[in-house]
């Protein structure tokens, strides 16, 4: 199968709702970021350190690479369309379950008492950057909200997931060096 | 873009051949106990290593699942579904796909070339009306499904791109493509477009509507 159709050569690319607006729109600029975080994401579990207590980190990478997808076919739905019907309403339970998870992941660490610089083992620096993407598309996201192009039932949970998300891939990056045997590296400013 | 899982494809039974027109085939097959689906949406029909996507063009209300196939000469797949008999075994995926009509106030225009016209039949069968239909083929013969469509359609408009402009044959069809039609004899408005049929005719007929029709919605089904 082809990947290319040419239908965006113009500069416009279509919703998932059916209207053609273009590349450049804040919309397009807000699910981007959530692809960006979902790719980076990829490469953060591709990076997990060959420990078998990874695994665990493994499956939640699997499910939040699900769930950014719900969240970019959110976004990509003009609200009110009739396209929104065909979408699995977002609801509390999205943040709900990664705040179970950073309470899971934290459960382990010690307490931190100084800034960290982003870094260590190669999967720790993923989720920093994770981390990082996750804000942008959170500000992104907010833009739209600030526009009224928002206004669906579930944008609130959206907004509050995208929140809790960047927090748990701070936590992650923790757990990361943990996992591989490696400290974090403190600020000292 | 999709991967399937292998572990959740269904082993169908074929039950039925009807042939379309010559070369095209609509395929029946009996309906897996829990199979439910969306019109316009498709499955991948899977012979060993080959596979390859069809739009289910039954409604949902009906028992079996069927299919519509222009068999390629020469082609690895289809000469066997063209030498298929009722009773043999067949692996389909689940239904998957979002090409599924959204009732609207804008007035709708499918657009199919060939057999893309297969979720429209599938839209009309399960009761969508009202629509106008430009349906692209290259002899008055593929026009596949013609009097299903043309009564739950407001306009039906054959595009027939090998028919003479003086060929008094196909009562209403234009004589060339889809997407001359809709440069030159659509009337300019909003509308919500449905696009199904070969990559090309997708990417012109957008490039048209971004143009002309710049309020419209559009919504596209690729095949290649």
């Amino acid at each position: 199968m082809k990947v290319y159709t040419g239908t965006g050569d113009e500069g416009k690319t279509s919703l998932f709702s059916g209207e053609r607006i273009a590349k450049n729109d804040a919309r397009i600029e807000s699910y981007g970021c959530v692809d960006e975080l979902n790719a980076v994401v990829g490469a953060l579990a591709a990076a997990l350190p060959e420990v078998a207590a990874a695994d665990a980190v493994r499956t939640q990478l699997g499910r939040i690479q699900s769930d950014l997808f719900q969240v970019g076919a959110w976004l990509a739905t003009i609200p009110g369309s009739p396209a929104a019907d065909h979408l699995v309403p977002f609801t509390i339970a999205y943040p709900q379950w990664v705040e179970e998870q950073i309470d899971l992941l934290d459960a382990g660490l010690e307490p931190l008492n100084a800034f960290i610089l982003p870094g260590g083992h190669p999967s720790a620096a993923w989720a920093h950057l994770a981390r990082t993407v996750c804000r942008r598309a959170e500000r992104q996201t907010l833009r739209l909200n600030d526009q009224d192009a928002l206004a669906f039932h579930g944008a609130r949970e959206l907004l509050v997931y995208l929140n809790r998300l960047s927090d748990y891939f701070f936590v992650l990056a923790r757990h990361c060096n943990r996992l591989a045997g490696e400290e974090d590296v403190p600020w000292h400013g | 873009m999709t991967v399937r899982d292998d572990r959740h494809l269904h082993t169908v039974v074929l039950t039925r051949r009807r042939r379309l027109a010559p070369g095209t085939l609509e395929l029946y097959f009996d309906r897996p106990v829990g199979f439910t689906f969306k019109p316009g949406q498709k499955i991948t029909l899977v012979d060993k290593d080959l596979r390859r996507d069809y739009s289910l063009v039954n409604s949902p209300r009906e028992s079996h699942l069927s299919i519509c196939v222009r068999i390629v000469p020469g082609g690895r797949l289809t000469p066997i579904l063209d030498r298929a008999e009722c009773g043999e075994n067949f692996l389909i995926s689940p239904p998957f796909g979002f090409f599924i009509f959204q009732s609207a106030h804008r007035r709708a225009v499918f657009v199919a070339t060939g057999t893309g016209v297969a979720p429209f039949a599938a839209y009309v069968r399960s009761g969508v009306r009202g629509f106008h239909l430009l349906h692209g083929v290259s002899s008055e013969r593929d026009l596949y499904y013609a009097d299903e469509l043309r009564k739950s359609a407001d306009a039906y408009t054959p595009c027939i791109s090998g028919m003479r402009s003086a060929s008094p044959s196909a009562d209403g069809a234009h004589a060339g493509r889809v997407t001359d039609y809709l440069q030159n004899r659509l009337p300019p408005g909003a509308y919500d477009f449905y696009l199904c049929g070969r990559g090309d005719m997708v990417r012109d007929a957008t490039r048209i509507i971004d143009r002309k029709f710049s309020d419209s919605r559009v919504f596209t089904e690729v095949f290649y």
